[in-house]
């Protein structure tokens, strides 16, 4: 993804909008004007899901930062690239007892917003002979970044990241996130880009 | 049980090394960039040659020829690293993870399949392994599809997805398994999906990711030895394994690209 980062626009005004909230990030953002720019995470850079680090905590800034109660951030599921596993790091906390199932006892998400379902009829004799889907529900989701830290590579497939959702953001000329955000991960980006 | 670390290959490897297996004298084939490099037990590398593929496996036949596995096809090198044959019209669909050998037959990997294909020595297909089931193949979401034979002609299929390492017969009946998931107990495989890479002698020798370990258990499944964990970057995946005489065991570690081995310590 390229980009301008916060540090690279200090200075630089850049005109806000107000926005209306609609249903969809993308219906929203194609009735923005030619040439607007909108807020979006770099996965590349945000802690949560960048490649090369193990073993470090979640980084919660997205939650904390954000104007918009509950944060205009949201946990985002790619499922092109998602694995589909018995067992989700981001879905069970991996590490709690196991269950009669064979199954984490425990959840990792503290708001509940993942929702666990099996792909087609779930074998009776051997449930891990399936395919599941995890489906994050955004109304819940603040987007504390838990379940993408944990899906990261090597862990996971890196198919959860962090992304500013349109019809939630207000596109703050400077965004309170990227005033905090230890890995300059948030970047100002054209609509077009944003869509792609 | 334990083990100690007894030798380490380093700069050898330019940008990845994807397979590892040995022959029956203990010499260590790496399948690495695009090459594959033969060393002695002394560590000293003793040939390489370059293979038409990036090569992802990498198995030495009994008559000491060397089959490579890369992106949809198999290339088969004398025991010098002569071209004798390269098999392109094998049906496979994806990289050659693992290569082996039961009776008058191949076995390879087919990770796009996310099945065992098994050939005569002709190349002419004879069945699939690990496809029959409710999810049509082996649960690899980390990508590799790796697999042993036995001493007694008994596939070891890793089936990660599962946590648990699968025994099936060459005509592809599933014989049982070991292995659970737990996420505490290191005689269980943990994340979402371990364990990735497996070797079998007297024993079977596997590989995890996040956390990186490898491991030995008795064919009953039970943990014999953590050979090691620390020593490997925690951002390793798929850690290619091979066993060797005298109970030594070589792991790739991944993001070091260097070949560790281990020997078990005397009681
Ligand atoms: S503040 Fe930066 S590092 Fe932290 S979660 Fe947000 S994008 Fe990631
Ligand atoms: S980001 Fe936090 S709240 Fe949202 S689904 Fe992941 S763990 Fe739950
Ligand atoms: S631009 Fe404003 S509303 Fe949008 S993510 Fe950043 S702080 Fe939140």
């Amino acid at each position: 993804m390229s980009g301008l980062t916060r540090r690279a626009l200090l200075g630089t005004a850049v005109r806000g909008t107000v926005l209306a909230t609609m249903g969809g990030g993308a219906a929203f953002l194609v009735q923005k004007a030619h040439g607007q720019v909108v807020w979006q995470v770099d996965a590349a850079r945000c802690i949560n899901s960048r490649l090369g680090e193990a073993g470090v905590e979640a980084c919660n800034l997205c939650t904390t930062e954000c104007v918009v109660a509950l944060s205009a951030v949201r946990a985002v599921n790619e499922y092109s690239k998602c694995g589909r596993c018995n067992i989700c790091p981001a879905y069970f906390n991996i590490t709690s007892a196991v269950d009669d199932l064979g199954l984490p006892s425990e959840k990792l998400c503290p708001r509940d917003a993942i929702e666990r379902k099996p792909i087609g009829k779930v074998d009776p004799e051997d449930p891990a002979n399936n395919f599941y889907e995890y489906i994050i529900d955004e109304v819940k989701c603040d987007g504390c970044g838990k379940c993408a830290i944990k899906c990261k590579e090597p862990l996971g497939l890196g198919s959860i990241v962090l992304k500013v959702r349109y019809d939630k953001c207000v596109n703050c000329n400077r965004c309170a996130i990227s005033e905090k955000c230890p890995k300059d991960a948030l970047q100002q980006l054209p609509v077009g880009q944003a869509l792609r | 049980m334990q083990y100690r670390q007894v030798q380490m290959i380093g700069g050898k490897f330019h940008s990845a090394v994807r397979g590892l297996a040995t022959d029956s004298r203990g010499w260590l084939y790496a399948a690495g960039d695009s090459r594959i490099q033969v060393f002695d037990p002394a560590g000293a590398l003793q040939r390489q040659w370059t293979t038409p593929r990036p090569p992802h496996s990498v198995a030495v036949a009994g008559d000491g020829s060397v089959y490579v596995g890369q992106e949809a096809r198999i290339d088969i090198f004398d025991a010098s690293g002569k071209p004798v044959r390269a098999w392109t019209n094998l049906g496979i669909l994806g990289p050659v993870t693992a290569l082996g050998f039961v009776g008058n037959s191949v076995l390879a990997a087919d990770a796009a399949d996310r099945a065992i294909r098994r050939f005569d020595l002709t190349g002419r297909f004879l069945n699939h392994i690990g496809k029959n089931n409710p999810v049509n193949g082996f649960l690899i979401p980390n990508g590799v599809l790796d697999f042993a034979v036995d001493a007694h002609g008994v596939i070891h299929a890793a089936n990660p997805g599962k946590h648990r390492v699968e025994r099936y017969s060459p005509a592809g009946d599933l014989l049982g398994h070991i292995g659970k998931f737990d996420g505490n107990d290191p005689a269980g495989f943990t994340g979402c999906c371990n364990p990735t890479n497996l070797a079998v002698s007297d024993r079977i020798y596997v590989t995890e990711k996040a956390v990186p370990r490898a491991k030995a258990y008795d064919f009953s499944g039970k943990l014999l030895a953590v050979i090691a964990s620390s020593v490997f970057d925690p951002n390793v995946k798929n850690m290619s394994i091979a066993a060797a005489p005298r109970g030594r065991v070589y792991v790739v570690d991944t993001v070091k690209l260097a070949i560790l081995a281990f020997e078990p310590v005397a009681p």
